[in-house]
This record gives structure tokens, C-alpha cells and sequence, in this order.
């Protein structure tokens, strides 16, 4: 039995490419080659008195192949034991993922027993140790931090959150779907998360904007609240902002003399959240000026979804999530059993036709 | 003074209890992966036929054993297949119960010494839980019985509690399309349940403890309350692992059930790695299963060698249990062995106690007309 302090916990990983072998921290490989850097954000355990400390936790490398080779080889450079059990995040930096697949980097995580299933995993452009090195300003462990922020996912229309753990990492892996992670970047000591990496299966294809993202989010109905933006229709060049409480979303295959196509039916519950320019202009008092508000934000939500769309389909060619797969599996099992071999060439043709509906409940505190 | 423990009698809902009891056990959480890849999504179907083909199979040992009131299937099977026929079928049972014993314990020291002692080699924990069982089965059935019924109560709720919190993860669409592509899978699928209903055959030693004024058509009410009883709660748990895992997740896992519930988080309390929580409440579950299989075994032997006794037979079975569950050392072997049992398990529901009931139905038949 181990106590607390005789532990070392494990609160991020970083895989990246190994492009400097440090002879101190690494090891003699009969096998393999000196392919990845693990790097493991640990937490420092210290008592009430000693908290003045900059930083809550510490890194550790290594470079080798195996991920648990490197891992156990770490023992070398800790007093104790490291502890998986409260891992956080997994961060990979995309060079590693233009090399090898998906499933290869997350295998030692899905086997062993330690690790959870709701550990976040994101994908960075740049180095993924420099991620798990950042200091959050609010001092709270990094790992922890990294993982709160998908947690605001629902409210952040860029942030493809939904789904993205390890846990359904491996549904999608065993499923044969193709995968949407969040995409995650650093720069000036900011963290931020938006965007998404996309995997044709486990294969990284590259990365959807914000924009595509939220449009996918609205298709999928996966946001619990969002923000549309459009050009006022009364005082162009100035803003006006629906802020989303409640939606009903619909993507229903059909089938009709062997033609396949979707319909995705939206309704959208919500207020007025901002309305910038001449307010004497845009009565929102004024029952026509709203209906007029719901049509502009219901056109510009369907033109998000189409420009989703064609990201996905046309440039990508990539069904995300596999989800209009699975919709067509469960709802037309024999078509389905008909196309799917030929899926990944039929999708980019399948239509999708969007129809949305806005309701403007509320208007806010102010006219 | 008289033994207060020595149970002789019981009514027709207690029996109901041992067979709920007795068949759910170590297979919610060992068999689902067969069952899925074998059904897919059709898995709830097989589960519902599993439930009625076996509860035909209860029936008929329940018309049976109402045949020969009094006696068991040791005593009666001579008279109706003759002296070494008799012996070849309460060998046979004995035999059903014994593999179900050395499967179930070889599964818990997989899943108990993976999830929670990875240091700890099986055979120590399977000796344990075998020591554990072998303690409760020494006693008479008065005390076996009110395990049963207490843990009935008390196990078998927080388990269920535990389990449904995994409808926090549950996605419906998962479960579509819910009418099955492959009806065979299904079909075969339903008749592989059988490793998750079997015990019921406990009936065939228990039935002489039941009050002899239980009408046949009670004790069939009773025990087809327990079927359904049963029949839910595997429901619930096929649903519940393909609602939160899909498919073809769940046929990659070993283990499904317990990945299921690691999925779980309560968001803004401490309780974390549900798994755990429910591998403890499924211990219990278990070793009341194999406690009773046990009793049966040593039951089967004592009235066989006509002892007064079923200790030490019981004591006898002992090594060779360990033995059996211990040499089972690879999945592939655990695979095998699962299959044997299932067919040693049907072939004796669905050839022998057919064959007893005609052949005493002639038998008696044949003597009314002999007498006539």
C-alpha cells in the first residue's frame, strides 16, 4: 500500500516527435527507433507551508517508441512512482500524427487499467510539451486547467467537445468512424482551444476552422448554447447577436427509390443578447422587427451549416464522426448494408437539406 | 438440541428467490461480450428468448420433480433410467454445476486480480473466494437460504443502483436498429444465454423443501415471476452496454459491464472510478451463486453415497474445484470451456428432463395398466 505522498501523479501527457535526443534522460533501445517525446506534467505534493511555489507541477521526458517503455524508464529520473490513475489530458502534437495513426499513439492508453475514460485529448500544431508547461494564471494545476476548458464546450460553438474523450476515442476507433478532436495551440503564454482535428478513420487529414465547427455543432445539435452573429438588417455594418437557450434538432436520413439524402430540421428557443447601433432603428419591441431578426438569424445559422457542409464533404471528403453513417445504419439498416463499402466515395454526393427555425423569446433587460 | 439450520421445508417464493439468485451471478459481468458479438444489436432479443426457452426448461424440471414428491432427481432418476442410466444423469448434473462453478471462479480472479489487485495472481483470490464459499456451503440450507434472501435484498439493489448510473452515458440511437439484420446470430444468441440463466436446475434438488400443498401451477407462477425478474435485469444490463458503448465497442472488451460504469462520472462529487464500487457489490453477488452451486454439488454426492451429511463431500469437492478453475489458464481454454458448459447445460435440460418426464409418464402409464 502506497501512501499520497509516496506517489507521483501524472496529470498530462505530451507526445511530440522526437527531434533531440537528450542522452541523460533517455535509454539504450534494442528495438525501435528513437521516434517520440513523452513528456508527464506530474503534480508537486507539498504541504500547507510550502505552496509559494510558481507552478503546482513539474515535467519529465523521455524519447524511445513504446510509450509504456518510456514511461517505466522515467522511474529513473523520480523518487516515486508514477501514478496514472488521475491523468487528465493527453496532448499530441500533429507532427507525430502525420506519421502513424491515431490508434497506434493511444493504445497504451486504452489497455491499461489506470487510466480513465473520460481523459481529454487534444491535438496541437505545435510542440505538445509546451502546452502541458503552461502556467495557468489562475494556479491551478495544469493538467487540471487543460481539462476544464472543453468542459465550457456546450457554450463555445468553436470548440468541438462533444464526445472527444479517450473513452469515445475508442468507440470511434472500434466503430470504424472517422474522429473530430479538439484542436488545442499556444502562443504568447495564451492557451486556447478551438477548431477541431479531423481523422478520416485514425488517419489525421487536417484541421476544420471554428466557423466549420460550429456550423457541424448546429447540424449535429450538439451545443447546448450559442451565439449567431449577424449584419443588423436595419443599421448594416452594425452587429446583432441571438444568444441560443434551447434547440430541437432533427438529422434524419432518407431513402426514396434507392436516392439517398438528409434532412436536418432545426428549431431555435432564445433571446436578444446584443444589439449594437441605433436602437431608436431596431425597435425589438416591434413584433414585425423581430420576425424580421429570426429569419436573418435562421438564414445566416443554415448558411453556417451549409459552409459546414462543404468543408466536411467537398474539401475533407470526410463524413465527421461518421454520424451520417451511424444515422443511416440505425435508421435504414438495409440501405445501409447495400452502401457501406462504398461510403467513403458515396457521402461527398449525398445531399443534405437544412431548414431552420428561430424564435426570439426575449429581448433581454433593455429595449 | 435440534439443529435450527436444518431447513425442511420452504414455500414456493423462496424457491423463487434461489432461482433468481442462483442464476444471476458472475455472468452479468462475464458474458455479455460473447452474447453482443454474437446478436449485435438484436442482443435484447436473445436475452427475451434465453428467458422463455429456459423457463420452459424450469417448467418441465418442476412437472418433474412433481412426479416424485419427496424424493430428488438423485433419488428418482435410477427408478426412471435404470440403475446405471440414473447414475449418468446425477453425474451429468453434478457435472453442469461443476463447470459453471470453475468457470465462474476462474472469471472473478481475471476480473478481480485486472480491476483491483494486478499484483495479486488469480489462484490466490480464486482460493479466497473459494474458502469464503466453501464456509457458507458447510452450513445447513436454513442459513444458505437466508444468505440468499438477504442478499437478495440488499446486494442485488445497490448493484442495480450502482449499474444505472450509467444511464448518464446512455445514447438510444446506439441500440438502433432494433430489430435484427442477422436472425440467426439472434436465434443462436438466445440459446447462448443459457451460461447467463443457468442454476435454474437447482429446482430438481430443491423441490422436496417445498410445501407439498404447493400446487404445480403456483410454484410454475413463482418461479416464472423469478424468470422475469431475471430476464429484466439482464435486459437492463445488455441495453444499458449497448446504449452507452455501442456494438462494436462492446464485442473488443472483455469486460463490457465494467467499462460501462468506468465511464461514469458524477460531476461536482468525489465519488470517482464507479467500477470499483461495483466490482465490491458484485462479490457478494457472486459468492452466494457459488456458494449454492457448491451446496448442490455436495448434495448431489451426499444423497448418491447416501450419507447423512453433505460435508464431507463437500470437503472432497474442495481441491478438485480449485483444480478445475485453476487449470483454466488462457482465455482460449476459458472460450472452450464456456462453450462445453453451455451445451453439457442444454443437452441436459433439453434431452434428459424431456426424456425423464416421457419415460415417466410411461413408466406410470404402464403400471396403471399392468394394474387395470
Amino acid at each position: 500500500m502506497r501512501e499520497l505522498q509516496d506517489r507521483n501523479f501524472v496529470l498530462a501527457v505530451a507526445i511530440d516527435k522526437a527531434d533531440e535526443v537528450k542522452e541523460v534522460e533517455t535509454f539504450f533501445q534494442p528495438n525501435g527507433t528513437k521516434r517520440y517525446r513523452v513528456s508527464l506534467q506530474i503534480l508537486k505534493l507539498a504541504s500547507g507551508g510550502e505552496q509559494k511555489e510558481e507552478t503546482k507541477t513539474f515535467i519529465k521526458s523521455n524519447t524511445g517508441e513504446s510509450i509504456f517503455e518510456m514511461v517505466r524508464d522515467m522511474l529513473g529520473q523520480n523518487s516515486k512512482s508514477l501514478w496514472f490513475e488521475h491523468i487528465q489530458v493527453i496532448v499530441i502534437s500533429d507532427a507525430v500524427l502525420k506519421d502513424v495513426g491515431l490508434s497506434e499513439i493511444l493504445d497504451f492508453f486504452k489497455r491499461d487499467a489506470e487510466m480513465r475514460s473520460r481523459i481529454k485529448i487534444y491535438v496541437t500544431s505545435g510542440k505538445a510539451q509546451s502546452i502541458i508547461e503552461f502556467n495557468p494564471p489562475s494556479k491551478e494545476p495544469g493538467g487540471v486547467y487543460l481539462a476544464n476548458i472543453i468542459r465550457l464546450h456546450l457554450k463555445n460553438v468553436h470548440v468541438a467537445g462533444s464526445r472527444t474523450d479517450l473513452g469515445y476515442t475508442i468507440q470511434y476507433f472500434d466503430n470504424k468512424s472517422n474522429i473530430l478532436l479538439p484542436r488545442i495551440e499556444m502562443a504568447d503564454k495564451v492557451v486556447k482551444l478551438s477548431g477541431s482535428a479531423v481523422f478520416k478513420k485514425d488517419k489525421f487529414i487536417g484541421y476544420a476552422d471554428e466557423y466549420a465547427v460550429a456550423g457541424l455543432k448546429f447540424m449535429l445539435g450538439t451545443e447546448k448554447s450559442a451565439v449567431v452573429t449577424i449584419d443588423s438588417p436595419k443599421t448594416p455594418g452594425y452587429q446583432v447577436v441571438f444568444e441560443l437557450f434551447r434547440h430541437d434538432t432533427k438529422l434524419t436520413p432518407h431513402v426514396e427509390n434507392g436516392v439517398i439524402y438528409y434532412t436536418d430540421d432545426i428549431t431555435m428557443y432564445g433571446n436578444i443578447g446584443e444589439l449594437q447601433g441605433d436602437t431608436s432603428l431596431n425597435d425589438t419591441l416591434d413584433p414585425e422587427y423581430l420576425r424580421i431578426l429570426e429569419v436573418a438569424f435562421a438564414e445566416e445559422i443554415k448558411r453556417t451549416i451549409y459552409y459546414a457542409d462543404k468543408v466536411f464533404k467537398k474539401d475533407m471528403k470526410v463524413d465527421p464522426v461518421s454520424r451520417f453513417a451511424t444515422k443511416l445504419k440505425s435508421h435504414e439498416p438495409n440501405t445501409w448494408e447495400q452502401v457501406k463499402d462504398q461510403w467513403d466515395e458515396l457521402y461527398p454526393t449525398i445531399p443534405l437539406y437544412v431548414s431552420v427555425n428561430v424564435s426570439i423569446r426575449n429581448i433581454g433587460n433593455h429595449k | 438440541m435440534a439443529n435450527l439450520e436444518a431447513k425442511r421445508s420452504m414455500s414456493a417464493f423462496q424457491l423463487a428467490i434461489v432461482v433468481f439468485v442462483t442464476c444471476i451471478g458472475a455472468q452479468i459481468m462475464l458474458t455479455p461480450r460473447a452474447l453482443i458479438a454474437q446478436a449485435k444489436n438484436g442482443s435484447w432479443i436473445s436475452v427475451i428468448i434465453g428467458g422463455v426457452l429456459f423457463y420452459i426448461a424450469t417448467y418441465l424440471m418442476l412437472r418433474l420433480g412433481k412426479k416424485y414428491p419427496d424424493e430428488t432427481i438423485v433419488e428418482y432418476a435410477p427408478r426412471i433410467f435404470g440403475r446405471m442410466g440414473g447414475i449418468f444423469v446425477i453425474a451429468w448434473l453434478n457435472l453442469v454445476f461443476f463447470l459453471q462453478v470453475i468457470t465462474i471462479f476462474y472469471g472473478v480472479g481475471k476480473i478481480i486480480t485486472f480491476y483491483m489487485f494486478d499484483r495479486t495472481p488469480p489462484e490466490v483470490v480464486i482460493l479466497a473466494l473459494l474458502v469464503l464459499c466453501t464456509y457458507c456451503a458447510l452450513q445447513d440450507w436454513g442459513t444458505i437460504l437466508r444468505i440468499h434472501q438477504f442478499l437478495f435484498v440488499i446486494a442485488y439493489s445497490i448493484l442495480l443502483i450502482v449499474w444505472l448510473t450509467s444511464i448518464l452515458n446512455f445514447q438510444p440511437e446506439n441500440l438502433l436498429p432494433l430489430w435484427p439484420v442477422d436472425v440467426k446470430g439472434v436465434i443462436a444468441g438466445g440459446l447462448s444465454t443459457w451460461g447467463m440463466y443457468g442454476g435454474y436446475e437447482s429446482v430438481l434438488l430443491l423441490l422436496p423443501l417445498v410445501y407439498r400443498k404447493v400446487s404445480l401451477n403456483k410454484l410454475a407462477k413463482e418461479v416464472g415471476l423469478a424468470f422475469i425478474g431475471v430476464t429484466l435485469l439482464f435486459l437492463i444490463i445488455i441495453i444499458v452496454i449497448i446504449g452507452v458503448l455501442t456494438v462494436e465497442d462492446a464485442k473488443n472488451l472483455p469486460f463490457p459491464a465494467l467499462i460501462v460504469i468506468r465511464s461514469v462520472e458524477l460531476p461536482g462529487t468525489f465519488i470517482e472510478r464507479l467500477e470499483n464500487y461495483l466490482l465490491v457489490t458484485w462479490i457478494p453477488v457472486v459468492f452466494d451463486t457459488l456458494a449454492a452451486m457448491m451446496f448442490f454439488m455436495a448434495q448431489i454426492c451426499m444423497r448418491q453415497w447416501r450419507h447423512a451429511d453433505h460435508r464431507p463431500a463437500l470437503l472432497l469437492l474442495v481441491p478438485i474445484i480449485y483444480v478445475g478453475s485453476v487449470l483454466i489458464d488462457n482465455p482460449q481454454i476459458y472460450d472452450q470451456m464456456g462453450k462445453l458448459t453451455m451445451w453439457v447445460g442444454l443437452a441436459f435440460s433439453f434431452v434428459v428432463v424431456p426424456m425423464a418426464l416421457l419415460l415417466s409418464w410411461w413408466q406410470k402409464g404402464k403400471v396403471g395398466k399392468d394394474c387395470g
